[in-house]
């Protein structure tokens, strides 16, 4: 087996293949997840996102066919959750201090369908003043980009891991220990994962103290109200992108039978 | 009433969290981030004080150390680059990487070589840091009590790796320029 992990998307990215594989697949996949980090990434000011979010309402915007197809599937999430899954939850996020700020200018925090529409080919209309944020569905993208890679490259079987967004693939069986919320050097709960995905979200790295209240990396995009239950939620799904999305509308409406879920043939546990 | 410390000590030593994970060894990642190299030579390298005020500036941390761990990369007599090897402790965890540097200092490559979390407060000890020296992924003995390998859980920030490559650069602008 080869097991490499290289530092990606503020999280370490481990990637483990069978043993017959080749180090240049691996070396493909992480190339794969560097370029689609530097195209979602919030911070970086050359990324596709941060020409989105520097865009006046009007302008439209040409990404990347990868950043597209993200921001169709987190318009779809958004919608069917009823908007408790938004990327245009962003401003929240930076008054937060969890983001900096990418204009002097804070907008409001507005709904994405608000703040942009797509159209075809790969081009993103600016609508009204707005930050998205593609951090809560992003890094299980790229887990599925990093994946079609090594498949492509004929690797029978692994698994890619971002930080707890994982996927296993193939011929692989993989084991995986589900973090405690209350103490997360614990395992609460092991998995066999056999061909889909997991991804689990908590606040309990994230949260801390603010403006006398406790906020954290995750927020109900209905209200903009820090998600910080002591819960952790986890989601299985076929697609990484799909289950790091729903997590988060999981976390938000407490409810692991969210018609969404079956929706996309998902399934989810609160811990 | 005597006994209980001994049965809590118990308690913790069952329970003691361990998630490790070994993933190459300096050798293998040498190999990995300049697989033209015909040999591999250590390069030793103490900053002197100057040098240390110069990565700080150029890095904008702390350098934390005059010593480092580089290994120069060569085709024939010629230079290809260089490896750094660090570890860096994070509030939970201990990570050993490996940062292959271009000859003009740019930064080539990141590739993790051991990660080892443990969520108590012996990370900060300096005995616990000891049992790692000297120990690589090949040598093994990282591998306490067997780790877990797959952890999901909220996603935990790796701000102290990037903290630390951006330290290297600064090093390798200041140092290893010719």
């Amino acid at each position: 087996m080869i097991r490499r992990a290289q530092p990606w998307l503020g999280t370490l990215v481990d990637i483990a293949v069978e043993g017959t594989s080749s180090q240049d697949a691996v070396t493909a996949a992480f190339a794969e997840i560097a370029r689609l980090h530097r195209l979602m990434s919030f911070h970086d000011g050359a990324s596709d996102i941060a020409h989105i979010n520097r865009a006046a309402p009007g302008d439209v915007v040409r990404v990347d066919a990868a950043t597209w197809n993200v921001l169709r599937l987190a318009g779809e999430i958004a919608d069917l959750s009823g908007g408790a899954f938004d990327i245009a939850c962003a401003p929240w996020l930076v008054d937060r201090q969890i983001l900096p700020a990418p204009e002097h200018v804070q907008p409001l925090a507005l709904t994405s369908a608000a703040v942009f529409s797509l159209d075809d080919d790969g081009q993103v209309r600016k609508c009204g003043a707005g930050w998205i944020d593609v951090g809560g569905i992003a890094k299980g993208y790229i887990v599925d980009a990093a994946v079609a890679v090594l498949e492509a490259a004929g690797v029978p079987g692994g698994c890619v891991n971002a930080g707890g967004d994982m996927r296993a693939f193939g011929v692989s069986r993989v084991p995986v220990a589900v973090r405690a919320p209350g103490a997360p050097g614990r395992a609460a709960r092991h998995i066999m994962l056999c061909g889909e995905a997991l991804a689990t979200s908590g606040s309990y790295f994230s949260a801390r103290a603010h403006r006398g209240g406790v906020v954290s990396a995750l927020v109900d995009a209905r209200d903009g109200r820090p998600l910080v239950s002591a819960a952790s939620a986890s989601v299985c799904a076929r697609r990484c992108a799909v289950a790091d999305a729903l997590t988060k509308v999981v976390l938000a409406t407490g409810d692991c039978a969210h018609p969404l879920l079956a929706a996309f043939g998902a399934t989810a546990f609160l811990i | 009433m005597r006994y209980v410390p001994l049965i809590v000590l118990g308690a913790c030593a069952v329970t003691a969290p361990v998630f490790a994970t070994q993933y190459l060894s300096p050798e293998q990642a040498q190999k990995l981030m300049f697989p033209e190299a015909d040999a591999f030579r250590a390069v030793p390298l103490s900053l002197d004080a100057a040098q240390m005020r110069q990565v700080e500036q150029v890095g904008g941390l702390p350098a934390r150390s005059a010593h480092w761990r580089v290994v120069g990369a060569y085709k024939g007599e010629a230079l290809l680059g260089y490896m750094v090897l660090d570890d860096v402790v994070g509030k939970f965890e201990l990570i050993s990487y490996a940062v292959g540097i271009n000859p003009d200092a740019s930064v080539r490559q990141v590739e993790i070589l051991t990660y080892r979390e443990s969520h108590g407060s012996e990370i900060r000890l300096p005995a616990w840091r000891r049992q790692f020296v000297g120990k690589s992924a090949k040598s093994g003995g990282l591998r306490i009590g067997g780790g877990i390998d797959n952890i999901s859980g909220a996603t935990l920030s790796c701000t102290h790796v990037t903290d630390g490559v951006r330290r290297i650069a600064a090093m390798a602008q200041v140092a290893l320029v010719k």
